[in-house]
C-alpha cells in the first residue's frame, strides 16, 4: 500500500506571533515553526497502517519554503520512507483550492492508494485540502476519521460526527482522508531514524512546476484581535428595563 | 578428641561438596558481573576502605535507617566476625587437630559466649519481625530466611552446648550436628539473598562517590551506522559495577520504603524494578543485557530523587529510570506526549516552555567579562513556571549587591537539558550541552539558585565535556558571604521555620549545611523536618515530573503533608521547583482553620532581614 501523508509546517503554539510590516501575513524572522500538531497524528496511522499490512510506503509530503525540510525529515525520522518538497518562494499561498491543485499536479503520477492528512492546520485551519486533493484526483474522500481498517482494495473509517455520534463508512480506495486528533499516539523520532532519515530521498518541486495559475486568494489585511469591554447600564423602571433588554435582544445579538 | 578415618572421609567429602558448590555458584555470577561494560575503580583507595569499615564494620547504614533491626543485624554480623577463629578451630579439630591451645580455646570462649547469646538475641529478634510484624517492606514469605535463622541458632545453641564439658559419644554428635549446619550454610549462601555476606563488602568498596551515577551516552551525529548500532546496543547493558549490585541486593526494602512515587501511591518499587527483576535474567541469559527488562511504566514515575539510592546497606546504586527512559526514548521512540511537546520545545526554542524570548532574563544586567559571577537563571526563573519565585532571584541579586558582588545574565542561556537528561532524550542534551558550553567558554564562575541546572552544568557536563569555570548553588555563595561578614542578617520574624532539602541539592551536590547557615542567621526558631539532609523526601517535581501531565499517585503531595505536619509557620528551600510544588502543594492541603505554611527560598529569607547599615 502506498500512503502519503500532507503534513504541513505552522507557527509554534507558544510562539509570539508579531504582524509583518504590511499587515498581511506575520513576521516569521522570531517565529519557532514547528510540525503541525494533528499531522502527527496522520503519520502515525500512516506508519501504523504499513505495520499492519506488512508493507508499502509511506511518502511525506509538504508545500512551504526551505524550512520545511526539517517538518519532512521529522516525519522521516518518524520512519516514512520518502518525502516530496512542494518549493515555494515569496508570499506564501494560504487558499486551499490552489494549494490542492499544485499538490495534485505532483502526486497524481504516483498512483497512492491512501492519502493522509491532519484533520485542519493550526495556522490558518481551513480543513480543506485533503478532501479538495482527493477530489481532483478522483479519490473517494471522507474528514475526521476516529479509526482505520483497510479491508482488500477498500478502507472503513470511523467518522466523528456532532455530539458524540459518529458512523462507519467504507470508501473504496484510493481514499482521500483526514484524521482526528487523539485516534493514536504518535511516536517520537529514535535516534536510528534520526540518524537513517539523513539518507532518505526528499524529492523537490520547485514552485513553477507545481503551480498552474495565478494566486485566486489574497490576504487583505491581519489582524490581532482587540479585546474591549462594552458595558450599558440600563436605567429606569422595571418597565423601561425590560423593554430596553427585549430590544437588545431582537436587534443587537438577534436571538429573539 | 579422635576422629576416625572413615569420619574424615565423610567430612573431607562433605565439605568439598559445600565449598565446591559454594565456589561454583559464586564464581557463575562473577563471570556475568565481569561481562558488564566499563571497569571497576580502583582510585581513592584509602576512602574506600573507610567507607568499608563503617559500612560493613561498624554497619552504619543499616543501623541509621532501621536502628532495632539494624543493630540487631549488627549483633549478628559481629558474632560471625568473633565466630571466624572457631569455626576455623572446629574444622580443624576434625581434619587433624586443634589450631588453639585448649587454654586459649577456654579464654576466648568467654568472649564467643555473650557473643552467641547476642546472636541467638539478634536472629529470633529479626525473624520475630519477619514472620510476625512482616513488614512490607521485606517482601512474601521467605523459606531460606526461616531456614537460616534456625541454622543461627542450633549452631550458636550447639557452641555453647559443646563448651559445658559432654561425654564424647554426645560431644562428636553435637560436633557433626554444628560442623553439617555450616556446610548447609555455605550452600545456601549463594543461592540465595544471603550472597550479600560475600558481596556486600565488595560492593560497597567499589560503589560511586557520585550520585546519580549513570554512563554518559556520547552521540556523534556524524558517526557512522555501525558505531551507532554499537552505541545502541550498549545501551540495553549493565555496568559492571551495576551487575554486581544484583547479585549483593539483600532484598530488605529500604529503597522501597523511602522512594517517593512508591509512598505516593505509584506502582515504582525500586526493590524489585530496579534490581530483583533483572536478577533472574541476569542468570537465565548469562548475560548483562537485561536493562530492557526494567518495568517501563514504573521507570517514567521515578523523581531520580536517589533517595533509594542513598539508603542501600549494600551499596547499590538502586536508581535505574536513566537506563530504561533512554532505552525508551533513543530506542523505541516511546514518548508520553507531553514529554514530546517538551522535548520539542527544548529543540526548538532552547527551553523548557518554547517561550520566544524572556522579559524577566532582560532585566538583570547581561554578564561581561569585568564580573564575577554569571547569574545562572535557568529555565523555571526565566519563564516564569511560578511567577512568585521571581521575587527570590531578585533577593538573590540585592544580597549581591549588597554584599558588592558583580554578576550578570547570559543573552544566550539555554535550558541546561536536566530535563532531556532525566528523561532520557540523550540528543536533545547533547544539543544544549553543546549550545551551553559554547556560551560558558570564557566563563570562570556561575552562579545560580536552581540545583537541577547547578548538577548538570557542573557534575553532569564534566562527565562529557572539560568545564572551565565551576559552579555554585546560590545558598553556597549566601553561607559563604555571612561567614565572612559581608553581609550582615539579624534575626526575622518568620515565626517557626523549618528547611526542605532539594534533592538535587542534599543528595547529588551534597549542599547540607549552607543553606542551615543562612537560615539560622535570619530564625531563631528553626527546626528540622523528620527527613532532612541526604534523607530528605523528594517533592515529587524530580526527573523532570514537573512536566507530566497525569499521575495516578500523591507523589507530589507528600513532601507538602509533612510540611503541614511538622507544625512550622514557614518552609524554606533552596530549589526552584520544590519551591513551585510547596506552593501548589500547600494550598488545597492545608486544614480549615489553619494558616497556610509560607514558601519562602534561602534568598528570601535572608534578603528579608539584611542589615544595611554595616
Amino acid at each position: 500500500m502506498k500512503i502519503a501523508v500532507l503534513v504541513k509546517q505552522v507557527p509554534s503554539s507558544e510562539s509570539m506571533l508579531p504582524l509583518s510590516s504590511d499587515q498581511t501575513w506575520i513576521d516569521e524572522g522570531q517565529v519557532s515553526f514547528v510540525m503541525n500538531p494533528p499531522d502527527s497524528f496522520a503519520i502515525e496511522e500512516a506508519l501504523l497502517l504499513r505495520e499492519k499490512i506488512g508493507e508499502g510506503e509511506v511518502v511525506i509530503v509538504s508545500m512551504g519554503p526551505e524550512r520545511v525540510k526539517k517538518t519532512i525529515k521529522e516525519g522521516l525520522a518518524k520512519g516514512a520512507d520518502r518525502g516530496i518538497h512542494l518549493e515555494e518562494e515569496g508570499k506564501i499561498e494560504t487558499d486551499p483550492l490552489s494549494n490542492s491543485k499544485s499538490f495534485s499536479s505532483v502526486l497524481k503520477e504516483e498512483n497512492f492508494d491512501l492519502i493522509l492528512t491532519g484533520l485542519q492546520s493550526d495556522d490558518t485551519g481551513m480543513g480543506q485540502t485533503g478532501v479538495l486533493l482527493g477530489e481532483l484526483l478522483g479519490m473517494s474522500t471522507a474528514t475526521l476519521a476516529m479509526e482505520t481498517e483497510v479491508q482488500g482494495d477498500s478502507i472503513r473509517v470511523k467518522r466523528e460526527l456532532e455530539s458524540g455520534w459518529f458512523q462507519w463508512v467504507k470508501l473504496p480506495l484510493p481514499a482521500s482522508i483526514s484524521i482526528q486528533s487523539g485516534l493514536n499516539t504518535p511516536r517520537y523520532p529514535s535516534l536510528k531514524g534520526i540518524m537513517g532519515a539523513k539518507r532518505k530521498e526528499i524529492k523537490c518541486v520547485s514552485s513553477a512546476e507545481h503551480r498552474s495559475g495565478a494566486q485566486t486568494q489574497f490576504m487583505e489585511k491581519v489582524f490581532v484581535p482587540q479585546t474591549s469591554k462594552q458595558t450599558e447600564v440600563i436605567e429606569g423602571d422595571a418597565d423601561t428595563a425590560v423593554a430596553r433588554i427585549i430590544e437588545i435582544l431582537k436587534s443587537d445579538i438577534k436571538v429573539l | 578428641m579422635h576422629f576416625s578415618i572413615i569420619e574424615k572421609v565423610i567430612l573431607a567429602g562433605l565439605t568439598l561438596a559445600s565449598l565446591g558448590s559454594f565456589g561454583y555458584e559464586v564464581f557463575r555470577r562473577v563471570a556475568i558481573v565481569n561481562k558488564g561494560t566499563g571497569s571497576f575503580p580502583f582510585d581513592r583507595i584509602p576512602e574506600r576502605l573507610f567507607r568499608v569499615f563503617r559500612e560493613v564494620f561498624l554497619h552504619e547504614k543499616v543501623i541509621r535507617e532501621r536502628p532495632f533491626p539494624g543493630l540487631m543485624h549488627a549483633l549478628v554480623f559481629w558474632g560471625f566476625l568473633v565466630f571466624g577463629l572457631v569455626t576455623i578451630d572446629h574444622f580443624a579439630i576434625g581434619f587433624y587437630k586443634p589450631i588453639m591451645s585448649e587454654s586459649a580455646h577456654h579464654a576466648y570462649s568467654y568472649i564467643v559466649i555473650p557473643f552467641a547469646i547476642l546472636v541467638i538475641f539478634g536472629i529470633v529478634s529479626l525473624a520475630y519481625r519477619r514472620f510476625i510484624t512482616r513488614p512490607k517492606a521485606l517482601g512474601g514469605m521467605s523459606p531460606t530466611s526461616g531456614l537460616v535463622a534456625v541454622f543461627i541458632v542450633v549452631l550458636m545453641g550447639t557452641y555453647i552446648y559443646g563448651e559445658t564439658g559432654l561425654s564424647p559419644l554426645v560431644w562428636k554428635i553435637n560436633w557433626w550436628v554444628h560442623s553439617v549446619i555450616i556446610l548447609a550454610f555455605m550452600y545456601l549462601i549463594p543461592r540465595s539473598k544471603h550472597l550479600h555476606l560475600v558481596l556486600g563488602p565488595f560492593n560497597i568498596f567499589f560503589r560511586s562517590f557520585s550520585q546519580p551515577d549513570h554512563t554518559p551516552v556520547h552521540i556523534d551525529l556524524e558517526g557512522d551506522e555501525d558505531e551507532l548500532d554499537a552505541m545502541l546496543n550498549d545501551l540495553t547493558k549493565l555496568t559492571k559495577n551495576q551487575a554486581l549490585d544484583i547479585f549483593s541486593c539483600v532484598e530488605c526494602g529500604r529503597c522501597t520504603d523511602v522512594c517517593p512515587a512508591n509512598r505516593g501511591g505509584g506502582i515504582l518499587d525500586p526493590k524489585h524494578h530496579f534490581i530483583m527483576d533483572l536478577r533472574q535474567p541476569l542468570l537465565d541469559g548469562k548475560d548483562v543485557s537485561v536493562l530492557d527488562q526494567i518495568n517501563i511504566e514504573a521507570g517514567w514515575e521515578c523523581t531520580t530523587c536517589q533517595a533509594c539510592t542513598e539508603v542501600c546497606p549494600v551499596g547499590n546504586h538502586v536508581e535505574k529510570s536513566d537506563e530504561i527512559r533512554r532505552l525508551e526514548v533513543l530506542v523505541e521512540g516511546r514518548v508520553p506526549q507531553e514529554y514530546q511537546k517538551l522535548f520539542t520545545n527544548l529543540q526548538e526554542t532552547g527551553n523548557t516552555e518554547g517561550a520566544s524570548s524572556s522579559p524577566f532574563a532582560d532585566s538583570f544586567p547581561v554578564f561581561t567579562a569585568d564580573k564575577e559571577y554569571v547569574l545562572w537563571l535557568g529555565c523555571f526563573a526565566r519563564h516564569g513556571l511560578d511567577p512568585n519565585f521571581n521575587k527570590s532571584v531578585e533577593n538573590f541579586t540585592k544580597i549581591l549587591d549588597v554584599a558588592g558582588v558583580t554578576y550578570g545574565v547570559l543573552a544566550e542561556e539555554q535550558c541546561s537539558g536536566d530535563p532531556a537528561n532525566r528523561l532520557g532524550d540523550k540528543l536533545t542534551y547533547t544539543m544544549l550541552r553543546e549550545h551551553n558550553l559554547e556560551q560558558l567558554s570564557e566563563t570562570k564562575k556561575v552562579v545560580t539558585l536552581c540545583p537541577h541546572c547547578a548538577l548538570n552544568l557542573g557534575k553532569e557536563y564534566s562527565q562529557y565535556d572539560q568545564i572551565n569555570y565551576t559552579v555554585e548553588h546560590h545558598t553556597q555563595v549566601i553561607g559563604r558571604l555571612i561567614d565572612e561578614g559581608k553581609i550582615k542578617v539579624k534575626m526575622g520574624e518568620s515565626g517557626k521555620v523549618t528547611y526542605h532539602d532539594p534533592c538535587n541539592l542534599s543528595r547529588m551536590l551534597d549542599i547540607v549545611d549552607e543553606p542551615r547557615t543562612a537560615i539560622k542567621a535570619a530564625s531563631s526558631d528553626f527546626q528540622e523536618m523528620d527527613e532532612s539532609g541526604r534523607n530528605t523526601l523528594c517533592c515529587g517535581a524530580g526527573g523532570a515530573l514537573w512536566w507530566k501531565k497525569e499521575t495516578k499517585g500523591r507523589t507530589h503531595l507528600v513532601r507538602a503533608e509533612q510540611v503541614i505536619e511538622s507544625g512550622a509557620d514557614t518552609v524554606v528551600t533552596g530549589c526552584n521547583f520544590c519551591f513551585g510544588m510547596m506552593k501548589q502543594g500547600l494550598g488545597p492541603m492545608t486544614p480549615e482553620g489553619r494558616e497556610e505554611v509560607i514558601v519562602k527560598d534561602v534568598a528570601d529569607i535572608v534578603a528579608e532581614n539584611l542589615v544595611y547599615d554595616l
